[in-house]
């Protein structure tokens, strides 16, 4: 549309300014939160357990790796899986306990809720992993990008497949079907050091980053998929 | 998440000056509609406020609509217009126009209502939708020229 038909619009549709919006505005407010207010709230609702689970696995982690003789860089791919567990079964927490349908009688959608706290527990676990990183590389002998591997891609893939096993299976099975794909892919992480040790060796490193790179895009599409069937979810 | 409730209110004050010609009942029905969002138990923030806010604010001047007619429209409305031809030779193709129609170029066009907002208010899916659009700007664009 050319600027001079916008002009004419807006002066055909014409009208005075609102004399009491001002005295309205200052009597009147409705208290939202904005995205971080709503993270930072949600955070209170996240159990304590599931924090103090993240700083244990990730100290086990840590243990793990540097007080061997024997640098035990599987490790770092097999407990990872556990910490994405956590997000699923706390995002899963509703339907275990059967009080979705509550979960949507409230003021906040339930995706916006949903959305919050797995963004605070990611942003929780990513912040573990930048932590962990220098120190694996510090007193683990392991290459900064294989740390950061390591640790992405088993949480990435779990993540994963934890959504993708939660939406299609309801209440309690979906959670214990979650449980034992971490499971798996932690057995696996194990499984490889003993039958193809060269997978973990720096030279390998490509295959890993591309099983990171497959697991961020099943992640993107999981996620949306999820927060989709969250909103047809109809409150009756 | 959060809405700009300054801007919105104007937004929405100008819809319901558009539907009601009447300065102060535009600013009752604007601050009805905000009213009844402060107090609504059965909105929940499903990211659909603004068709929330202007569906209330349209079935509310429905409602004022009913009402005996209290106020004349007046006939002339005061502005600073650019092009004084043009905008004479404007309102006299808007007022061919079907007042859903009208209703649209100004939701759209003035108050920059987002198209998924629209194909909601008006149950349209959002390619008719364009295409009702275009249609209206071709026939104003073809008058003007």
């Amino acid at each position: 549309m050319n600027r001079k038909l916008k002009q004419a619009l807006s002066d055909a549709f014409y009208a005075p300014s609102p004399v009491r919006k001002a005295a309205f505005l200052k009597q009147h407010r409705r208290r939202e939160l904005d995205r971080w207010e709503l993270i930072a709230l949600q955070v209170r609702y996240i159990q304590w357990w599931v924090w103090l689970l993240s700083l244990v696995l990730t100290g086990f982690i840590l243990v793990s790796v540097t007080w061997t003789e024997e640098p035990a860089t599987w490790c770092i791919a097999a407990l990872t899986p556990f910490l994405a567990l956590l997000v699923i079964t706390e995002n899963g927490r509703a339907q275990l306990y059967q009080m979705e349908e509550l979960e949507l009688a409230c003021r906040m959608s339930r995706q916006s809720v949903i959305l919050a706290r797995m963004v605070a527990l990611g942003v929780f676990h990513l912040i573990q992993f930048g932590l962990l990183t220098p120190l694996l590389v510090a007193w683990g002998k392991v290459e900064t990008i294989q740390a950061g591997v390591y640790l992405l891609t088993p949480y990435l893939l779990t993540a994963a497949l934890g959504l993708e096993l939660n939406r299609r299976i309801r209440n309690r099975e979906g959670l214990l079907a979650c449980g034992a794909a971490a499971a798996a892919i932690s057995v696996l992480g194990a499984l490889v050091e003993n039958s193809r040790p060269a997978l973990y060796q720096p030279e390998n490193l490509i295959w890993w980053g591309m099983a990171l790179a497959v697991a961020i895009v099943a992640v993107a599409i999981e996620f949306t998929l999820n927060i989709k069937k969250m909103g047809e979810l109809q409150w009756t | 998440m959060a809405l700009d409730i300054e801007e919105h209110y104007e937004k929405i004050y100008r819809y319901c000056f558009y539907r009601l010609h009447d300065q102060e009942l535009a600013e009752d029905v604007t601050q009805e509609t905000f009213l009844r969002w402060f107090a609504s138990d059965t909105y929940r923030n499903q990211g659909q406020l603004l068709q929330y806010l202007y569906t209330v604010a349209r079935n509310l001047c429905a409602d004022e609509f009913r009402r005996p007619a209290s106020q004349p429209i007046p006939e002339d409305i005061p502005s600073e217009e650019a092009d004084p031809l043009l905008s004479i030779a404007l309102r006299t193709e808007l007022d061919k126009l079907n007042g859903e129609d009208r209703e649209l170029v100004m939701l759209r066009y003035i108050n920059e209502v987002p198209m998924g907002v629209l194909c909601k208010l008006y149950g349209q899916s959002r390619f008719s939708l364009y295409r009702r659009i275009k249609h209206i700007l071709k026939v104003l664009g073809d008058a003007l020229e």
